[in-house]
């Protein structure tokens, strides 16, 4: 028996909007300050790195019109000021992550909530539905422009200081830029979380849009004479806009029409489906299979193989791209005198392919950190919804639960680790690079230690702070990589380095592993994934 | 079997129970001693004293929230004790679970199963995870029960969840079932081949512990019944000790003027209408009839509280301590 003011439908859906403005609002603050803070930190390592006119000149003439660098980071321009520097250096990284967490929230909000029942308790009726995704899409609004604040106050204030001098204007059209990439793929997260089955396959569809988004601008831009197919290409547009390389506004055209068309779209699929089912016929009766559903550590395989198989393409690709790209851009890296210090420091010397790959397999360290988090956050998961209830009222213990959990990150870690070292092996090899195979698998093993640091110290979480172990983890990767922003900023041993798991090892194989660092991260994370194990075997379990 | 000694007795000692002899606790399919649960500030669970014989079907009654579902998960070693100790075929179920588990099939109101399984699927899993599985009994129970195992957990409506869920607990045959509302989104059809499967459960010798909100399910396949309010166990018997031991309804048509009847002892809840008389009588019914004989009676009728009655007042926050012989 509802109260009547409860049963206002328009009272109700606004909840819809409030409720979805304030998590899109807090996430988007806190993204729009990782973007600020890179687009500040990019700008103002120019001058510090490229101090002379002249280094300045090669540098652009070394990475310009190089087509390997133009497939990964988009088209270079004007390398040799400062805004086209910051528009190389921080534009694609932030465009590709604002693109995944539009998609990521837009489907959580519209999929994730009514997957566990959340909205039957606002909708009744027809039209309400139709009406809450409308109001989930200004909840998403809402988000956006909280993206936007942070990202155009630190990117400005970067920008405005003597020592970048990047106009207010130029600042600003870039934040829209990077702004308008999270727009579009929130739109597109809005429409397939209509049209899937569930979150998990709507995140599977906007990731597939992505990937065929970037693939195809990245055949674009490796090739002058495809250079017409950027069009195709949403992420393409972003690109066509040329921000701060000489604005061109009326790409933002394509944008505009594909947000609002999508956004039609998705409120006339709500109007029409049923709550909770998808648009599209799915199979809801396959045929059984139970082949790994003997037993606890099957079932695991077979809830994480998609994301997992999912990480380990997406680590093997990346080494492989490191790979292609390695004897070019190694060879450009000379007369970068910040380059050459920092890898002294860091117990490596001399300059090229080996170094460059010395470099990105940093990255490809994030990324395993990122791989690592989800995997934390699956866990958490299975006890939240309720599904772990079903294995520990039968005879299975609560530590050999967690252990074959924790085994599977462990063994993601340890497969696409090898796998994007033997990746980078074959696409430096293509290119005559004249980098060992054991080198390279070095370099790709290299990055486990962290992985390993960064999976104790979830597990750790997840048996002391159930409730918390996400934001830990998550919050663990994240300040990483604003230290690695941060550190790369200010180009000093400052002790804030020492904070985060991914700067302790070495750049290999421009250097040799870091033994002992990687001895401590992994037992560091060993013992920590142990005492985890023990807090989790005394402690409630506890939902959502 | 059946152990008798366990259950007879008024009720009040089950409350007070300590230093039982080890034969009958080798009997016992669950006992708890002042078994307690605390969650920040909420008393969940307050000294819990319970003895369930091997073979028994007990009903676990209270209102929302009084403590039920903890109880089960204490059980169960899903949450931990804030104090006490919870036994399952003499194992510690809080220091030693997966012994435990090896005897118990449990039953949630709720079905938390993984979507993307199909419901074959999912019955082989828990099957093969729970370790023992009567294959002929899980098929007769998916053909009593009239489920579809072919399509996924997301496809299924709620209450072909439940069936999925509960078809996955009783096909395990274990020595103890525990249920907690385990018919809730069933329909009266499928309530009714539920009753039959404990009923079953019951002449195999299995133990049966169900928490439940239907009293009708719990009167008929019950042998006991145990309430328990905010916490507290306040009552465990059989229906017909609990029944003997509330208070008489008792209504009556009088010819002379009304009595007085706040002097006699045991009675409660007058109410007068015109010549008609109604109220309760605890205990010795003598005193009541000496006053109405006394004022001249037309008419008497006394009946025994219906069940709902019964929980009625054990369940509203007043009124109820009058039915309750032991106030614990
Ligand atoms: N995880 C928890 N955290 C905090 N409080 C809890 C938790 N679980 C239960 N409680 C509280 O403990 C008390 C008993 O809850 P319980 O779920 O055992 O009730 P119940 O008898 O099963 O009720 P219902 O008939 O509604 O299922 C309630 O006050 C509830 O709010
Ligand atoms: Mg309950």
């Amino acid at each position: 028996m509802r109260r009547k003011e409860v049963y206002d439908p328009r009272r109700a859906t606004r909840v819809v909007a409030v409720a979805t403005a304030r998590r899109a609002g807090r996430q988007g603050i806190l993204w729009g300050l990782v973007f600020g803070a890179t687009i500040a930190a990019s700008a103002s390592s120019y001058y510090p790195t490229w101090p002379t006119a002249a280094s300045r000149a090669k540098l652009a003439l070394s990475f310009e019109g190089n087509a390997a660098w133009a497939a990964l980071f988009g088209p270079l321009r004007r390398l040799d000021t400062v805004a086209g520097y910051t528009a190389y250096k921080s534009g694609m990284f932030t465009i590709i992550l604002g693109a995944i967490w539009g998609l990521l929230v837009a489907t959580r909000v519209l999929r994730g909530e009514e997957d566990v029942g959340r909205w039957e308790l606002f909708l009744s009726g027809q039209t309400t539905r139709a009406r809450a995704a409308l109001q989930a899409a200004i909840g998403l609004g809402v988000g956006i422009v909280a993206l936007w604040v942070p990202t155009a106050f630190l990117t400005a204030a970067a920008g405005g200081s003597s020592k970048v001098n990047i106009g207010l204007g130029a600042s600003l059209f870039f934040v829209t830029a990077v702004v308008a990439a999270a727009t579009m793929f929130m739109a597109i997260g809005m429409l397939v979380g209509q049209l899937a089955a569930t979150r998990h396959d709507a995140n599977l569809i906007g990731a597939g849009a992505l990937a065929a988004s970037y693939l195809i601008r990245m055949a674009a831009d490796s090739d002058s004479g495809l250079n017409w197919l950027r069009w195709a290409s949403p992420l393409g547009w972003i690109e066509e806009l040329r921000p701060l390389t000489g604005s061109r506004p009326f790409a933002f055209l394509p944008i505009v029409a594909l947000v609002a068309v999508l956004l039609l779209a998705s409120v006339r699929v709500a109007r029409r489906r049923d709550l909770g089912a998808s648009a599209f016929a799915s199979r809801d009766a396959p045929r059984p299979r139970t082949l790994l559903l003997g037993g606890q550590a099957g079932l695991t395989v077979r809830l994480t193989r998609p994301t997992v198989v999912a990480w380990i393409v997406a680590l093997a690709a990346t080494g492989l791209v490191f790979g292609l790209v390695a004897q070019a851009a190694g060879s450009a890296l000379r007369g970068a005198r910040g380059l050459e210090r920092a890898i002294e420091r860091l117990g490596g010397t001399g300059i090229g392919a080996a170094t460059y790959l010395g470099f990105v397999f940093v990255v490809a360290a994030g990324l395993m950190a990122i791989a690592v988090a989800g995997q934390i956050a699956a866990i958490r998961g299975e006890e939240a919804a309720g599904h772990l209830d079903n294995l520990l009222v039968r005879p299975v213990p609560r530590w050999r639960w967690l252990a074959v959990r924790l085994g599977v990150g462990l063994g993601l870690v340890v497969v696409a680790s090898a796998l994007s070292g033997l990746a980078a092996w074959v696409g430096a090899t293509s290119q005559q690079a004249g980098i060992g195979l054991g080198d390279l698998l070095k370099a790709g093993l290299n990055v486990v230690p962290p992985a390993v640091f960064v999976l104790g110290i979830g597990g750790l979480a997840f048996g002391l702070w159930p409730r918390g172990a996400i934001g830990v983890v998550y919050g663990l990767v994240v300040w990483s990589f604003l230290v690695e922003i941060i550190a790369a900023a200010f180009d000093s041993n400052h002790w804030l380095r020492d904070t985060s798991p991914l700067l302790h090892i070495a750049p290999v194989p421009a250097a040799d592993p870091n033994w002992t660092a990687a001895a401590w991260l992994v037992g560091l994370g060993v013992l920590a994934a142990v005492l985890g194990i023990a807090a989790f075997g005394r402690r409630d379990l506890v939902g959502e | 079997m059946r152990c008798v000694a366990v259950a007879e007795g008024p009720p009040d000692s089950y409350t007070r129970r300590k230093g039982r002899t080890r034969e009958i606790s080798v009997a016992t399919a669950i006992r708890t001693e002042e078994l307690s649960k605390t969650f920040g500030q909420t008393k969940a669970l307050v000294s819990l004293n319970l003895e369930v014989p091997e073979g028994e079907v007990i009903g676990y009654l209270g209102p929302n929230g009084a403590g039920k579902t903890t109880t089960i998960r204490l059980l169960l070693g899903l949450i931990r004790a804030t104090s006490g100790r919870a036994e399952i075929f003499g194992i510690d179920a809080q220091a030693d679970p997966v012994e435990a588990h090896r005897h118990v099939a449990y039953v949630p109101g709720e079905a938390t199963l993984w979507p993307s399984l199909t419901g074959a699927e999912t019955l082989h899993l828990l099957g093969r995870v729970q370790g023992q599985v009567d294959t002929a009994y899980r098929d007769l129970l998916i053909e009593r029960f009239e489920f579809d195992p072919s399509k996924r957990v997301r496809a299924l409506s709620r209450g072909n969840r439940q069936k999925l869920i509960l078809i996955a607990g009783l096909m395990s045959r274990s020595d103890l079932l525990l249920l907690d509302e385990p018919t809730s989104g069933l329909d009266p059809l499928m309530e009714r081949t539920f009753r039959e499967c404990v009923k079953e459960s019951r002449e195999r010798g299995q133990t049966v512990f169900l928490s439940s909100h239907i009293l009708a399910e719990v009167e008929a396949v019950c042998d006991r019944v145990a309430i328990l309010r905010a916490g507290h166990l306040v009552e465990v018997g059989t229906l017909a000790e609990m029944r003997h031991l509330s208070a008489l309804q008792v209504e009556a048509d009088l010819d002379g003027a009304m009595p007085d009847l706040s002097a006699v002892p045991g009675v409660s809840a007058v109410e007068v209408d015109g010549s008609r008389l109604r109220c309760q009588v605890a205990g010795s019914v003598e005193p009541l009839v000496s006053a109405l004989a006394a004022a001249g009676v037309r008419h008497l009728v006394s009946r025994e509280p219906s069940l709902e009655e019964l929980f009625l007042a054990h369940y509203g926050a007043d009124g109820s301590e009058e039915g309750t012989p032991d106030a614990a």
